[in-house]
């Protein structure tokens, strides 16, 4: 063991922490070195007066501020827990009220009945030839005439709600390219 | 088995509220200790060691008795807010005049040891000679340490000033036994040759 390794070892020592061998290997190192053992007499001597340094004692305001700010805390989140609770309470008188109760259970019926017949169709049959789907197939038949495209486009409230025409059933995109070519060849008949 | 802070933790966490003021009090001198030779200022030290205490009560429900141990949990919040302290007051110190730094933080030194020191018990047969020595030793102890950097100083506070063991030393610092080892026989031999010209 040289200087250095023992010098690694000066807690371990002198916290009585190192196993046999390595106890041996510093204690004969020591007794042969001089430098080492005034260093590890100055290091034992150090460690010491640090460890009986005095304790610092808190001052006379600690302990009322603290206890002071805890309350003030406790105070805090118990306001915070009585929110929630008085918000909750106060929906909860709200339908413990007979009237206001059988609102509630009755507007939550309707609202599940008139979802179900939504999902069903039964409110707005698509495939019925309805009014609110019927108006597109009579634009569209009546965009295959040039003439009668400029009327639509002219006065389209007349047209639309006259419902002398209707194609139900067929499908949008068709709709569309028959619309794009009635409308190229009135451009070109109008002589422009 | 619990120990007793544990213990005070359960029946704090069951309602009793006086527990927790109980455990206060057991740990406020040996917290202020820590802080204060930690980040050599007594003022601060209080102010750290409160808010600490209120950050324990606030995350109490949270604590698991029997499976942390409620001293390191203590020095791991106190630790965190020191180095947050030491941070802050460097940057503070950044800002000033370099003039101002130089004359002021010397004599604001001084005023921190004198202070640590005031408040030590009073020595029944009191030697004036005896006592300017033991003033003197104990300002260059307290030098000696601020002076050690912080990861050699940490571990050396919660050792020798706080008695805490190896392995709850590791936990707070959350390192290895061998680190925490090394560390702390590092920083004995540096306040070794610090304290050379009083030893």
């Amino acid at each position: 063991m040289n200087c250095l390794q023992a010098e690694e070892h000066f807690s371990a020592h002198y916290e009585d922490a190192l196993d046999y061998q390595t106890l041996q290997g510093f204690e004969t190192h020591l007794a042969a070195c001089e430098a080492c053992q005034q260093e590890y007499a100055r290091f034992q001597e150090s460690v010491k007066v640090v460890q009986q340094l005095p304790q610092i004692e808190p001052s006379p305001y600690f302990m009322p501020t603290l206890l002071q700010r805890i309350t003030e805390e406790r105070r805090e989140i118990g306001a915070v827990k009585g929110i929630a609770t008085v918000s909750w309470q106060r929906l909860l008188d709200v339908f413990r009220r007979p009237v206001w109760a059988f609102s509630g259970v009755l507007a939550l019926i309707l609202a599940v009945t008139g979802t179900y017949l939504y999902q069903d169709g039964f409110l707005f049959d698509r495939d019925s030839g309805s009014t609110a789907i019927t108006s597109e197939p009579q634009e569209i038949r009546v965009a295959t005439s040039p003439v009668g495209t400029r009327r639509v486009l002219g006065n389209s409230t007349q047209r639309l709600p006259s419902g002398v025409i209707s194609t139900p059933g067929r499908p949008t995109q068709q709709h569309y390219v028959l619309k794009q070519v009635s409308y190229t060849n009135a451009s070109t008949r109008g002589g422009l | 088995m619990l120990d007793l802070d544990d213990e005070l933790m359960e029946r704090y966490q069951k309602g009793d509220e006086g527990a927790f003021t109980l455990l206060v009090r057991r740990h406020q001198q040996p917290l202020i200790n820590f802080i204060a030779r930690f980040i050599n200022d007594r003022d601060n030290a209080e102010d750290l060691a409160q808010e600490t205490f209120i950050r324990m009560f606030k995350a109490a429900h949270r604590y698991e008795p029997g499976r942390a141990h409620f001293k390191t949990w203590m020095y791991h919040i106190a630790k965190n807010l020191c180095k947050n302290e030491i941070r802050n007051r460097d940057r503070r110190d950044k800002y000033r005049v370099d003039n101002v730094v130089n004359s002021g933080s010397d004599s604001n030194n001084d005023t921190e040891e004198i202070d640590l020191i005031a408040n030590t018990p009073a020595n029944p047969t009191f030697q004036p000679e005896v006592e300017l020595e033991r003033k003197e030793l104990r300002n260059a102890i307290q030098k000696a340490i601020a002076e050690l950097p912080e990861q050699y100083r940490l571990p050396l506070v919660l050792r020798d000033l706080q008695g805490l063991s190896y392995d709850e030393i590791s936990e707070v610092l959350e390192l290895r036994s061998g680190t925490t080892k090394s560390r702390i026989n590092r920083a004995r031999l540096m306040l070794k040759d610090k304290l050379k010209p009083f030893i």
